[in-house]
């Protein structure tokens, strides 16, 4: 890391070795910490015409949602808390765009709208992203496709878990219609529900007049949940009426039932937030709930002998509590449960979901299937300790995280470099990986970009440069509005997004004004070749047939255990 | 297919290079030498390979390796199973050879290398970096070394400033890939009983250096031996390909 808090390409440490970031502790930590320092990209912002110091314990009392605190736990928060006045007609977030921070109105008025989406247009082209420089020449043509629509990125996204029997949860912060608009005056909160769950906001935010802002950055934001139990319930309420009805109508489990049931639902589950390695459920104790993930990795624990042997993980829209619900007999927990970082659920007491399964055959033909599952899959992990052994590694190295993981087989890579050099000829000389990373037996993941199901290098951007593609998986940057912030790559706990120095300076007329005449920066990672019209360059020009592209733990696992 | 033709060739004709079936087995030779030398062409335009879609790098180099194979029989065929004569046709039928079987040699050497580094070394290097990654831990060492007591500098400098000074290719490496490593750190663990907690320490980060350096050291020989060998194979292929080029020439013009 340099002075300036940007990255550098790899030092020169021997690949294998955890280096710097690397390693699952550091990992794990960074992955924690990940939320810091994110004011800078905010403030770079043109639309604000005033952002405040840190606030004191004093300040913030002034307003409702602070009063019940401590000055102690004010003052540790406050970091993470700012005071904004944004211009009339400033766009705060868009459809389709990752934010950290929940707003809290203090004055004037911000408008919450679900736009008509017009294929072939973006949003970014009708308004101009938070501290957006202005794209220079053309805009990188996939863009035309990142904000198409959020309903369609929904159906999408909907069927390719369908495909996986996995759920994806969007962000749905407001139950509203298509193509219209609500407004949040003096006292309300917003963006919560994004920033809590780490997906896209489902809508579009603008003030329609000057308007002072509280904005909470999620560390503080979970703090005050965890330290609240009336915030807590207004947040759970908050997201009751604006988002867990449509939450749950895309879930894989829900998906079709009707609206009595859902509603059934919403009025009765609970909302659960964990920290890091918090145990939630212990093996042997009565099972009376069943849980569905909304944010983070769970990791299911069985006891065997004196330890503890990991048998599985649940990610986004998983579920646990089917076993325990379905197979008679089984009354207490078959495993322990501990959140690998933070992590959002849903809890349904277990009398609940039995009446809707009384109602609805359907849901138990699908808990079966998800029980099956878990079965087969505690059964291989206690027969195979190789299988415990993986998801242990795969967890703590964020491979569960990863839509499509660059992995190198060393027991026939012959070293030749050909798919660095061919990543190269593809990105106008400068290749976006080393092949240097994490070695996992014999396989060696180089610092190539992870394209995570839940990507935190899109939290913050302050021009939305680094985006996902449409409904792929793609994370991509755009370099024509990237102003090389190095906000994603801090953010990117893999350190698979490099800085690259581009041996100028910003011009003079840049916008925004603080970057003018400094040295201009890039951030560049791995696009997949997306907009090339083939496949990854590394892997179709490995000579050895060494590379490969995994997507899927179960492929991963093959080739682990092979070796 | 090949050995078909031989045997038909066999009962209707001599065979020999200047038969009609000789020429034939020839020009076949000469097009498939061109055909695998476009490997070479390949691995230096990825990029308008992939826009292409002109196939994966595997396909080309399997049929580089089989092609290659083909064609060397093909040049036994053209030249009737029998020694040339004159000094060109002698010279392109033993750079031929020398091609295929440093070739076959080179794809033995892909087999074994990485199963080899794959299997009992703890790092991956990039063979390029390996004179910075060696620079770098002789730098650490000797600062680490410095702050030592005097028994440990004593063996710093008789024991391990010699091995940090660059890069060692070692025959070993080739026998067994952690090469003699144990028996090396061992040393250390001589020494270690006589130190005090704290030196006991900074000698066990002496230690993970000095056998961070010997790793590199294997990789270094293993690696450079995938890269010398390519120096006995390419510059014999291209210049088969140009006497090719001569002798299509000299048959044709005279």
């Amino acid at each position: 890391m340099s002075k300036n808090g940007t990255k550098t390409p790899p030092e020169s440490t021997p690949a294998g070795k955890p280096s710097k970031n690397t390693g699952p502790d550091k990992t794990i930590r960074k992955r924690a910490a990940q939320y810091s320092d994110r004011w800078s990209s905010y403030s770079l912002n043109n639309n604000i015409t005033y952002i405040s110091e840190r606030l004191s314990a004093e300040d913030l009392r002034d307003y409702e949602i602070f009063r019940e605190y401590s000055d102690n736990f004010l003052e540790k928060i406050s970091p993470d808390i700012a005071s904004v006045v944004w211009k009339k007609d400033a766009l705060l977030f868009e459809e389709g765009t990752y934010i950290d921070l929940a707003f809290y109105v203090v004055e004037g008025e911000v408008e919450v709208s679900l736009e008509k989406g017009e294929k072939g247009t973006t949003t970014s082209e009708k308004v101009t992203a938070p501290g957006s420089a202005p794209p220079r020449g053309r805009a990188d043509e996939s863009r035309q496709t990142v904000f198409l629509d959020m309903v369609e990125l929904s159906k999408e996204l909907a069927k390719r878990s369908e495909s996986k029997n996995i759920t994806m949860l969007s962000a749905m912060d407001f139950n509203l219609p298509r193509d219209s608009k609500t407004r949040l005056g003096p006292g309300e909160l917003f963006g919560e529900i994004g920033a809590l769950s780490g997906w896209p906001q489902s809508v579009t935010a603008r003030t329609l007049g000057d308007c002072r802002l509280i904005q909470i950055r999620l560390p503080a934001l979970r703090l005050m949940k965890s330290k609240s139990p009336e915030l807590k319930q207004h947040l759970d309420r908050l997201y009751r009426e604006r988002s867990l009805y449509s939450q749950l109508k895309h879930t894989a489990l829900f998906r079709g039932f009707g609206r009595e049931h859902l509603e059934v639902l919403t009025d009765q589950v609970e909302l659960v937030s964990l920290e890091p390695d918090q145990v939630f459920v212990h093996q042997g104790q009565p099972a009376d709930s069943f849980f569905m993930v909304r944010s983070g990795f769970i990791k299911l624990l069985q006891r065997l002998g004196e330890s503890d042997q990991v048998v599985s993980y649940l990610s986004k829209g998983q579920t646990l509590g089917e076993i325990e619900l379905l197979i008679d007999g089984i009354d207490t927990w078959e495993t322990s449960a501990v959140s690998v970082e933070y992590a959002e659920l849903i809890k349904i007491p277990k009398r609940v979901i039995l009446e809707v399964l009384a109602q609805q055959p359907k849901l138990e033909e699908r808990l079966w299937r998800s029980a099956a599952e878990r079965v087969r899959n505690n059964g291989m992990s206690r027969r195979n300790l190789s299988h415990s052994e993986f998801t242990q590694v795969a967890l703590e190295r964020g491979l569960v995280e990863g839509s499509s993981i660059l992995v190198i087989d060393l027991t026939t890579c012959t070293r030749c470099d050909d798919c660095v050099r061919a990543c190269a000829a593809t990105h106008q000389g400068r290749p976006r990986f080393v092949r240097e990373g994490d070695k996992i037996g014999n396989l060696l993941i180089p610092k190539s970009c992870y394209h995570c199901r839940d990507p935190v290098c899109l939290v913050g951007c302050p021009t939305g440069a680094i985006h996902r593609v449409g409904a792929t998986e793609v994370v991509k940057i755009d370099p024509e509005i990237c102003i090389g912030c190095s906000t994603c790559a801090n953010n990117c706990p893999y350190d698979a997004i490099v800085m690259h120095d581009m041996d100028e300076k910003w011009p003079e007329d840049m916008i925004p004004s603080g970057l003018r005449g400094t040295p201009r920066l890039q951030a560049s990672k791995c696009d997949l070749c997306y907009g090339t019209g083939h496949d990854p360059a590394c892997v179709t020009n490995c000579p050895q047939g060494c590379a490969s592209r995994l997507n899927d733990l179960g492929d991963f696992e093959h080739l682990f255990k092979g070796k | 297919m090949c050995l078909g033709l031989l045997v038909a060739n066999s009962f209707l004709d001599e065979i020999g290079p200047y038969t009609l079936w000789g020429m034939g087995y020839g020009i076949a030779a000469t097009t498939l030498l061109v055909a695998v030398f476009l490997y070479a062409l390949r691995r230096r335009s990825a990029r308008i390979v992939s826009r292409l879609s002109l196939g994966r790098a595997r396909s080309w180099l399997y049929f580089h390796i089989y092609g290659g194979a083909l064609f060397l029989l093909l040049l036994l065929m053209h030249t009737g199973f029998r020694f040339p004569t004159g000094i060109l046709a002698r010279l392109m039928w033993f750079l031929s050879l020398w091609t295929v079987l440093t070739g076959l040699a080179g794809l033995a050497l892909q087999r074994w290398i990485p199963r080899a580094l794959a299997s009992g070394l703890s790092i991956e290097v990039l063979y390029d970096r390996v004179p910075d990654l060696i620079e770098e831990i002789r730098r650490k060492a000797e600062a680490l070394a410095a702050t030592c007591a005097e028994p440990i500098q004593t063996f710093y400098a008789k024991n391990m400033a010699h091995t940090l000074e660059g890069p060692d290719r070692r025959w070993i490496y080739y026998l067994d890939i952690t090469g003699g490593v144990q028996a090396r750190l061992r040393r250390f663990d001589y020494l270690r009983d006589f130190l005090s907690t704290e030196d006991q320490s900074k000698l066990g980060e002496l230690q993970r250096l000095y056998k961070t350096k010997l790793e590199i050291d294997a990789h270094y020989t293993l690696q450079r031996l995938l890269r010398t060998w390519l120096y006995a194979h390419v510059p014999a292929a291209v210049m088969l390909l140009a006497l090719v080029a001569l002798h299509i020439f000299t048959v044709f013009y005279y």
